[in-house]
């Protein structure tokens, strides 16, 4: 049972304000088209066309496509050789930048999974296939998960020292998290945090040679869900003090007040079956915002698709929640790891502003060993309030954040 | 900022433990570098690597099983910090323990055997038992499993000045009450393929030794192995100030950025634990610590045990730690003499401050200060 005696402690806290966003996924640019999108249920998911996927018993993906990706040049910038994550780093914290120019974070949080995983794949191909090895000091160099941050940094003028958190599936969902404790202790009044990670090769036949990935419809929490599909992307947040941004007269599009983590030791790849990972970390967001399972009035689910996933996260909300609506996003734009969080927390901003609930489009029939109320296949228009969203991953890793509107 | 050292665990080619490791430095030992090939190539490299024997006593607990090196030494350095800090009485109740875990290259053995299999052989042959070693939080996971850690546990990936990040991070979670203790774990696994990495991206030289300060840098050694301070708000060493730096877009603005954190951090008397490893970061670190510190004694001690990029800033604040309890710093080895350097003598031993600097290869830089 919930106890809200950490609500005294809560009221010396600061207040988190989103001040700036920017978001580039397959639902498209920028936040106008991923509103429309996201109303739109665009199911995103199409033939993997970047390496070769014929051996693989999972086919699709969502995926960004290239044309619009590199033909945009920030500043001008020759962005040419930048491995596909800064790219796509670039253009989400582009939007940011262009929204609210005078945001100047003191640290950069983000949450990646792979990095700049491609180009290790170039290294190792051309060295194992003795092809040309001319641009592998590049590809070294280029590697490593800071560099796409820092290349986005560069490229907008930010030298703030940069966090990169790789908690697997729940990165971007912790790196949110961790930038909203560091403005409410009170040691920080600025924090750019986000997530990316872009489609490669090793994680996309890593996941399909687990079977975690489906060679379907990517169905959360439906009775014949087979797996999940791969996505990619990135989005950034501006977080700032309260007080900071209100001084500043900053618009403020959102308001984080929770946040939870927790770690199931169950096993590396699979959740406890009780669902008691995830549940702690509902439980634990709920308590820091002092919020009653009851106010929550939407949850956007960390909904894989895969059988084991969707039943620990399913049992863990319908014990903690009552008939609370559900969706997953990942039906729409498949899973985009350690982006998944930041993206998922953008729409629910959009869910917030434009007050309506994501879609969990491809749900055909609910489980009946999962008592959820799950927004199936339309966006519906509804009054909402707080919003929860989850992420769980790899290592037993588990993260959600609740986010509050703020009235007009 | 009230964090202290409450334990330490070291994993190192020259062996392990912190008592263990401290004495061989203090001896002036060099680790035996060992030759590294690969079937098909023509090119070996040399490494420092951990001796096999160091790690037979670690718990048989299942998800050590099949976990790969960098797990293996993850868990044996985080084991030693917390049971040093039992030794000393403290009380850690597992509940209240955060878990932050630092690298840099992270499973590169088994990321290669996995992504090996989908070249030669194609898709449908790789090993789903591999894929989940690969991810970067692999070792946190183990480490958190056989430790009961149910909390909070953080995966943080960056360059050599990683370490001092994780350790940033763990400030800031005791700050907010949630925990008593953060336990910061750096490893990391050496193999053919990060030294011919490291080699094409001209940092490595072909065999030790790692000879410091010199100009043009002639390259360092690859090691591996793993560091863990244990942080809470008891033990006999301060961390004063951490300061997370920030990044440079050029090796040649490297200095700049070290300057601006020894600036930050400059104490008159501290000792420097310097990151310095026969590369550019040699040059910057020299002429940063010139400038903010001429009269302090700097030591780096890489050319004994080499170059272990996401484990190295924490061994370095092993060292700084030892050194204010010890009341000594090893002696530098193979270092050039035209420095303007201080670097450690006989009576040189008196420090109650000693600064780590750590300036990484790849665009962060950051660093911290002990005292006692």
């Amino acid at each position: 049972m919930l106890t809200f005696n950490a609500l005294n402690k809560t009221s010396a806290k600061s207040r988190v304000a989103v001040v700036a966003a920017g978001i580039v996924s397959p639902l498209g640019f920028g936040l106008g088209e991923t509103l429309i999108s996201l109303r739109n249920a665009a199911d995103c998911v199409s033939p993997v066309t970047r390496f070769d996927v014929s051996k693989c018993r999972c086919k699709t993906a969502a995926q960004i496509p290239d044309n619009r990706l590199l033909a945009k040049r920030p500043n001008g910038r020759k962005n040419a050789r930048l491995h596909r994550a800064s790219h796509l780093m670039i253009v989400a914290l582009a939007e940011l930048c262009e929204s609210d120019s005078e945001f100047k974070p003191e640290i950069t949080i983000i949450g990646t999974t792979s990095g700049g995983m491609s180009f290790g794949e170039d290294y190792y191909r051309a060295l194992q296939q003795h092809l040309n090895l001319r641009h592998s000091p590049e590809w070294v160099a280029n590697y490593p998960p800071q560099k796409p941050v820092l290349d986005a940094q560069t490229a907008f003028g930010i030298s703030a020292p940069c966090f990169i958190i790789a908690n697997a599936c729940a990165s971007g969902t912790n790196a949110i998290g961790r930038a909203f404790e560091c403005i409410r202790s009170g040691k920080y009044e600025r924090v750019l945090t986000g997530g990316y990670d872009a489609l490669s090769e090793l994680v996309f036949v890593g996941f399909d040679s687990l079977q975690a990935a489906t060679p379907e419809k990517c169905r959360p929490f439906d009775r014949d869900r087979t797996g999940m599909v791969l996505g990619e992307g990135a989005a950034v947040l501006g977080l700032e003090n309260f007080e900071s941004a209100n001084r500043r007269s900053a618009k403020i599009l959102g308001e984080i007040i929770g946040y939870g983590i927790s770690t199931d030791n169950h096993h590396l790849t699979q959740p406890d079956p009780s669902g008691s990972g995830p549940r702690r970390a509902m439980e634990q967001a709920l308590q820091v915002a002092a919020c009653a399972p009851e106010q929550v009035d939407y949850i956007n689910a960390h909904g894989t698709a895969t059988p084991f996933n969707d039943a620990a996260e399913g049992k863990a909300i319908s014990e903690l929640f009552d008939r609370v609506p559900v969706s997953s996003t990942k039906s729409m734009i498949g899973h985009s790891l350690g982006a998944a969080g930041a993206i998922e927390a953008v729409a629910c901003l959009l869910a917030l502003q434009s007050q309506f609930l994501p879609p969990n489009i491809n749900f055909r029939a609910p489980d009946s060993d999962l008592a959820l109320n799950v927004v199936a296949n339309e966006s519906r228009e509804e009054k909402i309030d707080i919003v929860l969203s989850n992420s769980f991953g790899f290592g037993g890793t588990n993260a959600s954040v609740l986010i509050q509107k703020i009235a007009a | 900022m009230k964090v202290r050292i409450a334990g330490m665990g070291w994993v190192t080619p020259l062996g392990r433990s912190v008592d263990e490791v401290w004495n061989r430095l203090l001896g002036g030992d060099e680790a035996s570098a060992q030759t590294i090939s690969r079937e098909g190539r023509t090119e070996t490299y040399q490494a420092f690597l951990v001796p096999t024997e160091v790690l037979k006593d670690l718990p048989a607990h299942p998800r050590l099983r099949r976990a790969s090196a960098i797990s293996r030494f993850a868990a044996a350095a985080g084991l030693d910090a917390i049971a040093q800090a039992n030794s000393m009485n403290f009380e850690i109740e597992i509940d209240r323990l955060a878990l932050v875990f630092a690298v840099s290259n992270g499973g590169v053995v088994y990321t290669k055997r996995f992504y090996h299999g989908i070249v030669e052989s194609g898709a449908q042959s790789a090993s789903p038992l591999l894929f989940p070693e690969t991810v970067f939080n692999a070792p946190a996971s183990h480490l958190a499993a056989i430790l009961g850690v149910n909390g909070a546990s953080y995966t943080i990936v960056g360059d050599g000045a990683v370490g001092i990040l994780g350790i940033k991070m763990a400030s800031d979670l005791l700050d907010t009450g949630t925990v008593d203790y953060c336990l910061v774990v750096a490893a990391e696994e050496a193999d053919w393929l990060l030294c011919d990495a490291y080699h094409k991206w001209r940092l490595v030289k072909s065999s030790p030794p790692v000879e410091l300060f010199s100009n043009p840098p002639g390259g360092t050694i690859l090691s591996e192995g793993a560091g863990a301070v244990l942080l809470g708000r008891e033990g006999m060493v301060k961390i004063d100030s951490i300061e997370p730096g920030g990044n440079f877009s050029h090796q040649r603005n490297s200095t700049e950025i070290v300057n601006r954190i020894l600036f930050e951090l400059r104490n008159e008397g501290a000792c420097v634990v310097a990151s310095a490893n026969g590369t550019f970061v040699d040059l910057a670190e020299s002429s940063a610590i010139r400038r903010q510190l001429p009269h302090s004694i700097v030591y780096s001690p890489k050319p004994a045990f080499g170059e272990s990029v996401g484990a190295s800033a924490l061994w370095q604040v092993i060292i700084a730690a030892q050194a204010l309890a010890k009341r000594q710093l090893p002696p530098m080895l193979h270092a050039a003499d035209a420095t303007g350097l201080r670097f450690p003598g006989a009576a040189n031993g008196t420090t109650s401050s000693a600064i780590v600097s750590s300036c990484g290869l790849n665009q962060q830089a950051a660093g911290l200060r002990l005292s006692i």
